[in-house]
């Protein structure tokens, strides 16, 4: 669930983004950054364990998920209005931003044993090294997944079980074949890797 | 060298400090100062490289000759002394990723390419660097099974190379600097490159992945020197039903619900827009009557057999097109409409075969990932016959389903997109097997603009037990004349030698040599790093080396690293 806080900051900078709507076209991509801090926090940690780390993230995954929110082919109340008014060089230019900054430590936990086992057994039935490297570190596209927020991580897996996440259906396949056990398993040894 | 080692003691160090930044799979260089040397070869003839099978001392083809048949004709290795075989040389790449290079060697130097596009020349004599092409990666690349790179081609003064982030690129052989570069298509909408070109007679001929994205494939030729488009081979034509095949090319059923796809057809109309296609390997070169013969892969989606009825040509097919024109001669489909993802990957190979009769007549043979060596009749694409499955084969072909049908061979093969060998002196083509017990799933959704598509998942049974084997098979009869177990899955691609001999190696680091009469095992060396990649062999100063990278697999999960081996004898 997404806090009530959350959806407060996204109100109150969406009437903030009304209200300097005219001067908004022509912001630097340092202002236009600004918002992010917000609820993507400003050191890079967000200010809610519900919300996805960006700083450090793949810049095409970066660049593809802000385009993805403007089609609205991903769907998200908050999101979706916040990246209404970018247009693809934006999109560009704040991927490359967030994807240069340093990737925060949450300080997750590591995985107990018997997790970590069972997440590695779902890793290579389904294979998801394959796309998102050893390391989880992805590459172009394809997100880092080592250390982002567990309670995001769950959420968004979530997400593309059922299709509300419906922007990569080939994910959405990959998670459906696999059993909720094994994705819980999944998200917490992500998280604290 | 050194220094190279030290580099890689402070990476197993750190561990995951250097895991925990976004470029991860790039090994810190304590040479990056090193100025560039200059690489100094003569430029390469077009009369080179059609003389390539008879020359020991280059490696100048992907697959060593335009028939690729990777019978390199150096003997000074042979089964004899093979065992003497030691390190020459390591060379320790910055990319430590996948590797699926075949090394080419011209005149003593080496160029090898690593994941993400990069490309190095090295001495082949002392493995020094002589410079490093970093590619300038644009930020959206789409792959299905890694950020793989399997080589370039040198023509001329010119080295050519295909990125990931779909760019054709020439750079100046002596010194890495880019000449040309060409954009072959959207990556956005799911287009990469990862094979290595073909250059033949000032055309540079080039395939595209993206099957798992729903593109529309193609091979095309671009002019050698200038970049410019040539022609373009749609893989998928405009009209893609077909003949409603019901069997495939070995004769069984595939379970095929044609009234449902009629039905589908009229509701949708041919589905050739997002058809897939893809061409993962080298096309073949008959120099004798220009043509080339390359295999086409899988259809978009990959399991999902209900947004694209017919046929779905040419995908899971081998093609042939005029070299000048791009004009198709002819084809040939093994499953029509394939929801397994069972296609075609491995190269094409151009040798003399039998037919039916008894007549030998030039043929082309392909290991496909359903486990057989099919073997055609070059005039025409027809089948002449196909070999022994060489690896288990159950409940083929089982539809799959939404909660998961088992089937083997997995969806990775049988062979993958790993070139196979062939002796043509024995009769013999020597291919490398996965045998992945796996469940075939489906689930259906609409095209997603470029995002992957797979319609479905294919997932590994978890307690089946996995392996591979090295299987050599005489292909004018289809059958298997030895085989060799392996511990695991085999990916990467093997050579065979006119010194009796195949190398080939293994994800748990092994690479070995073997009889390539009998499969007697001769000697064995451990990478450290599975070894995933087809082998090269040249000759510098009147000795044979044998080179292969050791960079482990992405598809596969084996162990990664970064290092370019090159193996010699006293
Ligand atoms: C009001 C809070 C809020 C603000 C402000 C905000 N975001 Fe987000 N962002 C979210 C939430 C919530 C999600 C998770 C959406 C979901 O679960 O699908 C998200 C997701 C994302 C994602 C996808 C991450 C992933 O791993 O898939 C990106 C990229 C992103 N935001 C970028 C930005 C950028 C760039 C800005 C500033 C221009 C911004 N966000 C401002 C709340 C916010
Ligand atoms: C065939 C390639 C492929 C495989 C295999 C794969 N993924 Fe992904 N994954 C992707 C891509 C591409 C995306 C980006 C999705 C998008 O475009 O929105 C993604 C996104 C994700 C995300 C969303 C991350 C975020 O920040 O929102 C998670 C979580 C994830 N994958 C987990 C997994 C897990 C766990 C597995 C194995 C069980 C797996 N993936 C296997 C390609 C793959």
């Amino acid at each position: 669930m997404v806090s009530d806080l959350i959806l407060m900051i996204s109100r109150g900078i969406i009437l903030g983004a009304l209200l300097s709507a005219a001067p908004a076209l022509a912001q630097s991509i340092a202002e236009k950054v600004e918002v992010c801090a917000g609820c993507h926090g400003q050191d890079g940690k967000p200010i809610d364990t519900a919300l996805p780390i960006i700083w450090g993230q793949q810049a095409g995954y970066i660049y593809i998920q802000l385009r993805d929110f403007k089609r609205g082919d991903r769907k998200n109340e908050i999101m979706q209005p916040i990246v209404s008014s970018f247009e693809k060089d934006d999109m560009l230019a704040i991927a490359e931003y967030f994807a240069q900054k340093p990737w925060p430590n949450l300080g997750q936990p590591r995985s107990p044993k018997d997790v970590a086992q069972r997440a590695l057994g779902a890793e290579h039935s389904v294979g998801c090294t394959g796309c998102h490297l050893e390391q989880f570190q992805g590459a172009g596209t394809t997100p880092r997944l080592a250390g982002q927020s567990q309670e995001y991580l769950a959420k968004t897996i979530a997400d593309f079980r059922t299709r509300a996440r419906g922007n990569n259906p080939g994910m959405s396949d990959l998670m459906r074949a696999t059993s909720p056990d094994d994705l819980a398993a999944l998200a917490e040894y992500l998280a604290g890797l | 060298m050194n220094r190279h080692s030290i580099a890689c003691a402070t990476l197993f160090g750190l561990g995951y400090t250097l895991a925990a930044s976004s470029h991860a799979q790039e090994v810190p260089n304590p040479d990056q100062w090193t100025p560039p040397r200059e690489a100094k070869i003569s430029p390469v003839t077009q009369d080179q490289l059609n003389a390539a099978d008879k020359d020991t001392t280059n490696f100048l083809l992907t697959n060593v000759n335009y028939a690729q048949t990777r019978f390199h004709p150096a003997k000074k290795i042979n089964r004899d002394n093979v065992k003497n075989l030691h390190v020459a040389w390591i060379f320790q790449t910055e990319v430590k990723e996948s590797l699926e290079t075949s090394p080419i060697v011209v005149d003593g130097v080496m160029y090898v390419t690593t994941s993400f596009s990069h490309v190095y020349a090295i001495d082949a004599k002392t493995g020094e660097q002589l410079w490093h092409y970093n590619h300038k990666m644009g930020p959206v690349t789409t792959y299905c099974c890694g950020p793989n790179n399997r080589g370039v081609q040198v023509l001329g003064d010119k080295v050519y190379l295909a990125t990931l982030d779909s760019k054709l690129v020439a750079l100046n052989a002596k010194t890495g600097d880019v000449v040309w570069k060409t954009d072959i298509a959207d990556p956005e909408l799911g287009y990469s490159e990862t094979m290595a070109p073909t250059v033949v007679k000032d055309k540079v001929l080039i395939g595209t992945n993206g099957g798992e994205y729903g593109i529309r494939g193609f091979v095309r030729a671009y002019d050698a020197k200038t970049g410019k488009l040539v022609w373009n081979f749609d893989t998928i034509p405009e009209k893609t039903v077909g003949v409603w095949a019901t069997k495939d090319a070995t004769g069984r059923d595939m379970h095929r619900d044609i009234q449902a796809e009629k039905d589908q057809l009229a509701k949708i109309g041919d589905p050739y827009q997002k058809l897939g296609g893809g061409v993962w390997q080298n096309p073949a070169v008959d120099l004798a009557t220009n043509r080339i013969y390359f295999v086409v892969g899988n259809p978009s989606p990959d399991l999902d057999g209900s947004p694209r009825p017919g046929d779905n040509l040419y995908t899971d097919s081998l093609v042939s097109l005029d070299l000048d024109t791009g004009k198709m001669n002819c084809y040939f489909q093994y499953i029509a409409h394939d929801v397994w993802d069972l296609d075609a990957a491995s190269p094409p190979v151009l040798v003399d075969v039998k037919d039916n009769s008894g007549k030998t007549i030039p043929g082309v043979i392909h290991a496909g990932k359903t486990g057989h060596i099919y073997v055609h009749d070059r005039k025409d694409c027809s089948l002449i016959r196909f070999s022994e499955a060489m690896v288990p084969q159950e409940n083929m072909w089982t539809l799959p389903t939404k909660e998961g049908a088992r089937m083997l061979p997995g969806a990775n093969g049988g062979v993958e997109w790993s070139p196979i060998a062939t002796d043509p002196g024995q009769d013999l083509a020597y291919a490398i097997n996965l045998h992945q017990p796996m469940h075939y799933r489906v689930e259906n959704s609409p095209y997603p603009n470029g995002k992957l598509w797979l319609g479905g998942a294919f997932t590994a049974i978890p307690g089946e037990k996995q392996s591979g084997n090295i299987t050599a098979v005489n292909y004018n009869t289809g059958k298997i004349r030895w085989q060799v177990k392996t511990p695991e899955p085999m990916i990467g691609g093997i050579l065979a030698t006119a010194g009796g001999l195949v190398f080939a190696g293994e994800g748990n680091g092994k690479f070995a040599a073997y009889n390539s009469s009998t499969g007697k095992e001769l000697w064995s060396f451990r990478a450290g790093a599975g070894v995933n990649a087809p082998p090269s062999s040249y000759m510098v100063g009147g000795k044979q080396y044998i080179v292969v990278g050791a960079g482990g697999n992405t598809q596969v999960n084996f162990r990664r690293g970064n290092n370019i081996i090159a193996l010699t004898l006293d």
